[in-house]
């Protein structure tokens, strides 16, 4: 049994897990609660009461989606997992990375897919495990790439000599805050592919919807500031008269 | 019953299309037809999608009006925006509805808190300029009066006053069905219960973050303090002992140093 705080589940999501996915808190919230029972709300003698799921089992399944849901049904035991905290997160899509663990050890590629929630990184074409799957009765093997972390298994990667190296988020003089690398001081640009999400490559390259104000209407500044309040605007502009004087009242 | 009809008619509607509506169209008066700029649809179909996206799987919307956007408007096309965002949120609840029924997936859900999130912002940005109003000309902020109080068994609760005609002495009704204080003994007795159960969870909280924090430095003991201090602010990973179990164990076997 748990006291509801408004909004709590939802801050178990990543924050570049809702950046990408461009969806608002309070629909994520809504899509991946699990509430078993809720007191009736309004009534002096229900305590606002909520019994469901705390704690959330994260996978590579987004917390909207249907497979996320079946995961986290209410009475499901998930394995418990430990999760190292990471101050700031340093790995973005689109980072150039190096492989620390494993047979591609070594090796180094391009982050794909981030899963904050488990600290987990997809990096393309690397740390493959074999797949077996059947379909139409035959059997076909595919390439699965597996999760690193990204606290200990890959290392992002120095601009003036391609090794991997430790990171910093530093201030520039004009007051940006960058990566930097440790070793040779030099600044790690932020990938292009960063700024992507399901909507849009980049925001200056997303079309405008049938429903969706133009940026130029947006930006247009109609507000004339004037003694009035909104009620009594609306009413001159609707040309409705009040002229009756309202009578005392008490507030308690 | 008007709104079963509503779905009603909605359920037939693919079927037979725009004109089964038409009878039911609503009188309009001639001195609003003269001046309206919305969309020339008068029946009931403006409570449904645009008939081009029924069979879309994602109809995609950009994101919700802030607050900094809204401020820039001006009063009068915040009243029209509102009825264009409650006219929307009348239409996705509908929708809703009516995939519900026919067992479908309603496409993009998030829509519904978009404009909820709109008309939230919209409406703080109408009572902050009333606010200022209210503080330049009368001094007070204008809005509904309230006060945190207690109830009869002594929690504190946010009362929000109501507007009456007569003074509160002379309102008998009232009194009898609002006792905002407690000076019973078992309250008392309650309260220092309820006292000590709150105590009991603020220790166990205590306890499970202490005993995380114990799991990460057996499973990563180089892990970065900094950051286990910041999730975990109450705990002090310096005086936690940890004992290797078998329980919990790093992935990979890890030789203990000879020495």
């Amino acid at each position: 049994m748990r006291l509801y705080h408004f909004l709590s589940d939802v801050k178990q999501v990543g924050k570049l897990t809702k950046k990408i996915s461009n969806l608002p808190d309070s629909y994520i919230q809504r899509a991946m609660e699990q509430v078993e029972w809720k007191t009736p709300r309004g009534y002096p003698w229900y305590q606002k009461r909520t019994v469901g799921r705390k704690k959330y089992f994260f996978d590579a399944d987004r917390p909207w989606s249907i497979d996320f849901k079946l995961r986290n049904e209410i009475g499901k035991h998930n394995k418990p997992y430990v999760l190292e905290p990471v101050k700031d997160w340093s790995f973005f899509i689109g980072d150039r990375v190096e492989v620390l663990v494993g047979k591609d050890k070594g090796k180094q590629g391009f982050v794909v897919e981030i899963f904050e929630e488990r600290n987990w990184v997809i990096v393309e074409g690397l740390n493959c495990k074999l797949k077996k799957q059947e379909a139409a009765g035959k059997t076909f093997h595919l390439q699965e790439e597996q999760p690193l972390l990204v606290t200990r298994e890959i290392s992002h990667v120095d601009p003036v000599d391609l090794k991997p190296c430790k990171t910093e988020w530093r201030y520039t003089e004009s007051g940006e805050k960058v990566r930097v690398s440790m070793r040779s001081g030099r600044i790690i640009p932020m990938p292009k592919k960063a700024e992507a999400t399901v909507d849009y490559k980049a925001p200056s390259l997303y079309i405008d919807g049938e429903k969706d104000t133009p940026s130029a209407e947006m930006v247009k500044i109609t507000f004339e500031p004037a003694l009035k309040t909104f009620e009594m605007e609306i009413m001159e502009e609707m040309g409705i008269q009040e002229d009756r004087v309202p009578a005392p009242s008490y507030w308690y | 019953m008007a709104l079963r009809r509503i779905f009603q008619l909605a359920s037939s509607l693919k079927e037979i299309g725009n004109h089964y509506l038409k009878p039911l169209q609503l009188a309009r008066p001639s001195l609003v037809a003269s001046i309206h700029t919305t969309s020339p649809k008068l029946d009931l179909s403006e409570f449904f999608e645009d008939k081009k996206n029924w069979t879309k799987d994602n109809i995609q919307v950009g994101r919700a009006y802030n607050q900094a956007e809204l401020r820039l408007k001006s009063n009068s096309d915040l009243h029209k925006l509102w009825f264009v965002l409650l006219k929307e949120q009348n239409m996705l609840l509908t929708m809703e509805h009516f995939y519900k029924q026919n067992h479908a997936l309603f496409p993009n859900p998030e829509r519904i808190d978009k404009v909820k999130i709109s008309m939230q912002n919209l409406e703080e940005v109408v009572r902050e300029r009333n606010r200022a109003y209210w503080q330049l000309e009368v001094g007070e902020s204008g809005e509904r009066p309230g006060e945190e109080r207690h109830n009869q068994i002594g929690l504190r609760f946010f009362y929000r006053k109501f507007e009456h005609n007569i003074p509160c002495e002379a309102h008998k009704k009232w009194a009898r069905h609002h006792t905002h204080q407690y000076r019973d003994k078992e309250v008392r007795r309650f309260l220092l219960l309820l006292n000590e159960k709150r105590w009991q969870e603020k220790r166990r909280a205590l306890n499970r973050n202490r005993r995380a924090v114990r799991t990460i430095l057996r499973r990563y003991p180089d892990v970065d303090r900094e950051a286990l201090a910041a999730k975990y602010p109450d705990v002090d990973a310096d005086h936690i002992s940890i004992q290797r179990s078998k329980e919990v164990r790093p992935h990979k076997y890890i030789p203990p140093e000879s020495s």
